[in-house]
């Protein structure tokens, strides 16, 4: 269980102050999927990053299962990443020197996932790929490694940002689906889009606009 | 993910930027091996001149009037112990090699053919060694009772196979063994004898006195004679010390004029390549940017990133330092050779070097990349990522 309380969260601006988020209240349940939607600016990512423990918000709490995440040691809040949270980007940010085994293995907390690494090769249909550089992947490639390096230490909560951003329809609904799945087995997924129609997927929307949620 | 891989991928990656890095360590290293070789060169070069000059100190009776010293009658000595003394002080080190001598001028020594000749004669007690110091080559001139060494122009009146006969001040005639004939050119030893100590001393009634202990003054910064000086009158007041001045001096002077270079450009060149790969890891760094960003973002912690520079800049400096090795002393030997042509010869490899270079290399790498690493381990990786 996660709970939100009261966030707020300001960037310096050449106007001034920027509201990234305002006085921000939510619970998300174990196992959820939730949708984050709104336009660019209203303070999605920031509701990401904050979630997985990147970003300090200025005012508000932050409670991962009644514990203050932000008062923890960065040491926890690290741990907190590696194990309880797969990040899912836009831009993949894959390392470019590392091979799609390699990119993988930067996303498992040293336990031995060999096997599952495997396993989640060969679902996404990448099995022969796994000593390729990411730069000889297709852009839908690249978002399923990003994706196996998110799940493989399978983590409580996926957090992803716009995944499905740059990809075609095809590759999109392997993604989505794999969510879904994921899902399915009792994890929570927080999903930040654009598109309306990937909300319909979630159990909860929550619309953010100038850093004001509204919930649907 | 193995840190050791993770550098390596890294590095081979960014080859350009890493060859640069590591050239700049090369090039620290190699300045400062070749310098540190020649100028070792240059100093052995100057002991082994200073040796060839022979011992270039002498220790007199205090008082002794040295345009005297070979007179017939001359007769000014001290005891033979002094020399034990000084060689036995655990806190007297500026002098070695302390060869105590008697050195007489005898007159009328007849030759096999009945003429007579002024000769000298130089008993020599062997080296004494000094067991506080660095055990070194001998340079005393150790001869074995019953024999003598022969001057170049005294070896021309005995013929081969001949004894060497003189009468002593007991009035009986002494025989020895001639174990060598000396080459010409060896000073007044052309017209002298070197025999043993002990046999001089009961042939001449001087039993347990000498009358010079010949030693070399060390290379010291305060000036051979003044230090050695110095400290013998700690010891022994009634000695009086004078110096040879030789070319050794110049010898010398050229070898701290070398080592004062030294001492100046090889901190220079470390510091200011310190300052450049500072700034080249700094870029490295600032290109890396992402994936630091990347690998915050999925729980890697602080520790790794500053693992992944330093760890960097450990390998590039441990590398650098064996390849500055190499080069450095290739250097010395090739340059070494034209510029300086007395000390082409020593230049070689100092081993040692490459140990201290392999241990301290790694560690002024790392320092330079230790601001780089804060810098890294403070960047916000949810800004870099939504940045890219």
């Amino acid at each position: 269980m996660i709970k939100l309380q009261n966030i707020s969260k300001t960037y310096p601006s050449s106007s001034g102050v920027f509201y990234a988020l305002r006085e921000l209240s939510l619970e998300i349940g174990h196992g959820q999927y939730i949708a984050v939607t709104g336009p660019s600016g209203a303070g999605k990512s920031t509701l990401l990053n904050i979630l997985g423990g990147m970003t300090r918000p200025d005012h508000g709490d932050v409670l991962v299962n009644g514990k203050q995440l932000y008062h923890l040691s960065e040491k926890e809040r690290n741990e907190y990443r590696r194990v309880k949270i797969g990040f899912v980007f836009q831009q993949f940010h894959l390392i470019p020197y590392l091979t799609v085994y390699e990119n993988i293995l930067t996303g498992t907390s040293g336990r031995n996932h060999k096997s599952n690494i495997h396993t989640l090769l060969e679902r996404f249909q990448l099995e022969n790929k796994s000593k390729h550089h990411p730069s000889q992947l297709s852009v839908g490639e690249k978002q399923r490694v990003a994706l196996i390096r998110a799940t493989v230490s399978r983590p409580d909560m996926i957090l992803a940002d716009e995944p499905t951003g740059n990809l075609d329809q095809e590759n999109s609904k392997i993604i989505l689906d794999f969510f879904r799945e994921y899902h399915g087995e009792g994890k929570t997924v927080i999903l930040v889009t654009h598109e309306p129609s990937l909300s319909e997927l979630a159990d909860r929307v929550v619309h953010l606009r100038n850093g004001i949620a509204t919930f649907v | 993910m193995n840190l050791f891989r993770l550098i390596i991928k890294e590095a081979g990656y960014r080859s350009v930027s890493t060859l640069i890095i590591l050239l700049t360590v090369v090039i620290a290293t190699l300045v400062a091996i070749s310098i540190f070789t020649m100028s070792k060169a240059s100093e052995d070069e100057t002991r082994k001149i200073m040796r060839e000059q022979g011992l270039n100190l002498f220790l007199f009776p205090k008082g002794t009037e040295t345009i005297d010293f070979f007179s017939y009658d001359y007769s000014a000595t001290f005891d033979e112990e002094y020399v034990d003394i000084l060689a036995n002080s655990e806190t007297f080190d500026a002098v070695r090699h302390l060869v105590g001598m008697l050195q007489l001028i005898v007159p009328g020594w007849e030759d096999p053919q009945g003429r007579k000749h002024n000769i000298l004669l130089v008993g020599y007690k062997d080296e004494a060694i000094q067991p506080y110091l660095n055990r070194q080559e001998l340079m005393g001139t150790d001869v074995e009772r019953g024999t003598v060494r022969l001057g170049f122009d005294i070896s021309r009146f005995i013929p081969e196979e001949s004894l060497f006969r003189i009468r002593g001040e007991d009035g009986n005639i002494h025989e020895f063994l001639i174990t060598e004939r000396m080459e010409e050119g060896r000073g007044m030893l052309d017209q002298g004898v070197a025999m043993n100590l002990q046999d001089m001393q009961g042939m001449m009634n001087m039993s347990g006195k000498i009358n010079k202990i010949e030693a070399l003054g060390c290379v010291c910064h305060d000036g051979r004679v003044i230090n050695a000086r110095r400290q013998i009158n700690q010891f022994l007041p009634d000695v009086e010390v004078k110096e040879l001045a030789s070319i050794a001096n110049a010898r010398e002077n050229q070898r701290l004029m070398m080592n004062k270079y030294g001492s100046f450009i090889i901190p220079f060149v470390i510091f200011a390549s310190l300052l450049i790969s500072g700034f080249l890891f700094y870029e490295n760094v600032k290109s890396r940017k992402y994936e630091i960003g990347v690998l915050l973002a999925l729980g890697s912690g602080r520790g790794k990133v500053i693992g992944l520079i330093l760890g960097k800049a450990f390998m590039l400096g441990f590398t650098g330092a064996i390849l500055g090795f190499f080069a450095g002393t290739g250097i010395a030997d090739y340059f070494g050779r034209e510029v300086f042509e007395f000390t082409a010869q020593n230049i070689r490899p100092r081993w040692n070097l490459l140990f201290t270079g392999m241990a301290l290399s790694p560690f002024i790498f790392m320092l330079a990349s230790w601001i780089p690493a804060l810098i890294a381990v403070r960047w916000d990786p949810a800004k870099i990522l939504s940045d890219t």
